[in-house]
């Protein structure tokens, strides 16, 4: 068998599934967008760019989908970077029982968002939940709140069950960054005269832009495709108040079997993501090539 | 004088700092606790002592609140292992030998194709969702075991052999060269000489696999109806609907839904650590 054949039989399952279920079905999906089809059957006719018109002109709740989907995605973020950050300057000072935080801290990751949706479902219950009980209990009754049955709380609570289920990944991420901090970096500022505090914020901390990169591009690919805790916590209500691009996507596809439509919407998804990939794509190359 | 009053300054000083460090470890252990601890607590109680609130400690725990859950999901529970079982089997044998190939057995443009495989991890499911279950029903595996785990393989391709590449990467070429000398072609290279050194990795492969594979949602929900071979994570979504105001009962199915997972954690949180670590940093 020649080099060349070898070689390609040992790239071919990759290329071929990767090829198939990723790049073919999304073509696929882009071309489903264009038509009518819903229903049982096949086909629905051409309709050209009718679906998206309507999505971006008369659909509010796509509206409602898309604004959602960047509140979460800005609280999530907004909160998961600087708590993971912080969290793994805590791990790196000289603390007892460091690998037992550490362990509390990644414990989340390990839950599956179907799990964690029904946990916080319960935390999140106005009348028997237990952020509501543990605030009766203490005498905290004025703090309680509606939650998740509250169009204006909902897609918070949403935002905090996802912190609490994914901020350890950006611990990690800095903990490991801050680890490979060479140790006489932190011995030059030390001699220098720098504080602990010091050493943090004008040395360690400026050294973790690679470590942000990553782990904004990990999180804005996850908020983007969350599904399961909206799906799960509020079934995007009250009404469509917490509804986000991927639960409007399945409901319309798969409960209102209207494909061409959610296919439209699967297609504004998979340009999202490609925006979102292409700085990591341009960091990638650069290093490919460094 | 002054200068214990300065030392005993600055270790009052130190004495503050190292307060204010617990106390914010404190409130983060108490933020990722809190809700495990409710879920456990809620799970033990009887539907009699659930009336007095999920926060207070449970004083008779009812351990029969397992049993019903465990009766409730025991089938889907037995669909997630062997759908998880098999999907994190040929995903890490596949990853490695496409990992294999592209780390060692280089040519010109293979970079460019390793980077469009990668970057098929990126692309949201949803715009994937309407062709899988046309495809899968097509080919009459929608609602078997098989369409999940063929779903399963194929989204894993992209993470087990970026996984595999990276760790070949660290295998010098000149290990593989000489077994070329010595009259291997690639696949005994393969078999010979890089599979038995790559059993690191594939531990590290193979659990994150099986977390993720266990833990997820969304093609399930898509690929499949009725218990028949519906996995654990959609029957545990289902507990909420099935039965009334149950949260006993359904805080005991999460907790054995999640063992599995947590236990992998608690005792291979190494390999974990290094799985979440090679697939994003590297990336």
């Amino acid at each position: 068998m020649s080099k060349k054949i070898q070689i390609l039989l040992f790239i071919l399952p990759a290329i071929v599934l990767v090829g198939l279920f990723v790049y073919g079905f999304t073509a696929y999906t882009v071309q489903v967008s264009l038509t009518s089809w819903r229903d049982v059957g096949f086909g629905g006719t051409f309709v050209g760019l009718d679906n998206y018109i309507r999505l971006f002109t008369t659909d509010r709740v796509f509206k409602t989908s898309l604004i959602n989907t960047l509140k979460l995605t800005a609280i999530f973020i907004g909160v998961t970077i600087p708590l993971g950050l912080l969290l793994a300057v805590l791990l790196d000072l000289k603390i007892k029982g460091r690998s037992i935080f550490r362990l509390i801290f990644l414990l989340p990751l390990s839950f599956s968002f179907v799990a964690s949706a029904a946990m916080w479902t319960w935390m999140f219950s106005p009348n028997i939940g237990s952020i509501n009980a543990f605030l009766r209990a203490i005498g905290l009754e004025a703090l309680t709140q509606p939650w998740i049955t509250s169009e204006e709380q909902a897609i918070v609570c949403i935002a905090i069950a996802y912190i609490w289920q994914f901020s350890g990944f950006s611990t990690l991420v800095y903990y490991a960054g801050i680890s490979g901090v060479p140790p006489e970096i932190s011995e030059a500022a030390k001699i220098d005269g720098a504080s602990t505090f010091q050493r943090y914020m004008r040395v360690i901390i400026p050294m973790q832009k690679p470590a942000t990169l990553t782990v904004l591009m990990i999180l804005l690919m996850y908020s983007l495709r969350v599904f399961d805790l909206v799906w799960l916590m509020t079934g995007g209500g009250p009404g469509t108040s917490s509804e986000i691009l991927s639960t409007f996507m399945y409901r319309t596809a798969f409960n209102r079997n209207r494909f061409g439509y959610g296919a439209s919407i699967g297609t504004i998804m998979f340009v999202l993501s490609v925006i979102i990939i292409i700085p990591f794509f341009l960091k990638l190359r650069r290093s490919e090539y460094e | 004088m002054n200068k214990q009053n300065s030392l005993s300054k600055k270790k009052s000083g130190k004495t503050i700092k190292k307060i204010l460090i617990y106390l914010l470890l404190t409130l983060a252990v108490l933020f990722y606790l809190f809700p495990i601890y409710t879920a456990v607590n809620t799970s033990l109680k009887s539907n009699q002592e659930l009336a007095y609130g999920p926060v207070s400690i449970v004083k008779s725990p009812e351990f029969s609140n397992y049993k019903d859950a465990f009766l409730k999901i025991d089938r889907p529970m037995f669909n997630s292992f062997v759908i998880t079982l098999f999907a994190t089997v040929i995903s890490s044998c596949l990853g490695a030998w496409c990992g294999f190939g592209f780390s060692k057995l280089k040519f010109k443009g293979s970079s460019l194709i390793f980077l469009v495989v990668v970057l098929g991890f990126y692309i949201a499911p949803q715009s994937i969702l309407i062709p899988l279950l046309r495809f899968i029903g097509s080919i009459g595996l929608y609602n078997t075991y098989w369409g999940l785990i063929i779903t399963h393989t194929a989204y894993g391709m992209p993470i087990t052999t970026l996984l595999f590449r990276n760790h070949f990467e660290t295998l010098p070429n000149e290990v593989i060269e000489s077994a070329r000398i010595d009259g291997c072609n690639y696949f005994g290279t393969f078999f010979r000489i890089a599979l038995p050194l790559s059993l690191p990795g594939f531990a590290v492969v193979a659990i994150f696999q099986f977390t993720n594979i266990w833990n997820e949602f969304l093609y399930g929900l898509l690929l499949t109806q009725g218990t028949n071979s519906q996995p654990l994570t959609v029957a545990i979504a289902n507990l909420k609907g099935t039965t009334v105001a149950s949260w006993n009962i359904q805080m005991a199915g999460v907790i054995i839904s999640v063992l599995p997972v947590l236990l992998a954690y608690i005792f291979f949180l190494k390999l974990i650590v290094k799985g979440l670590l090679m697939g994003s940093v590297k990336g």
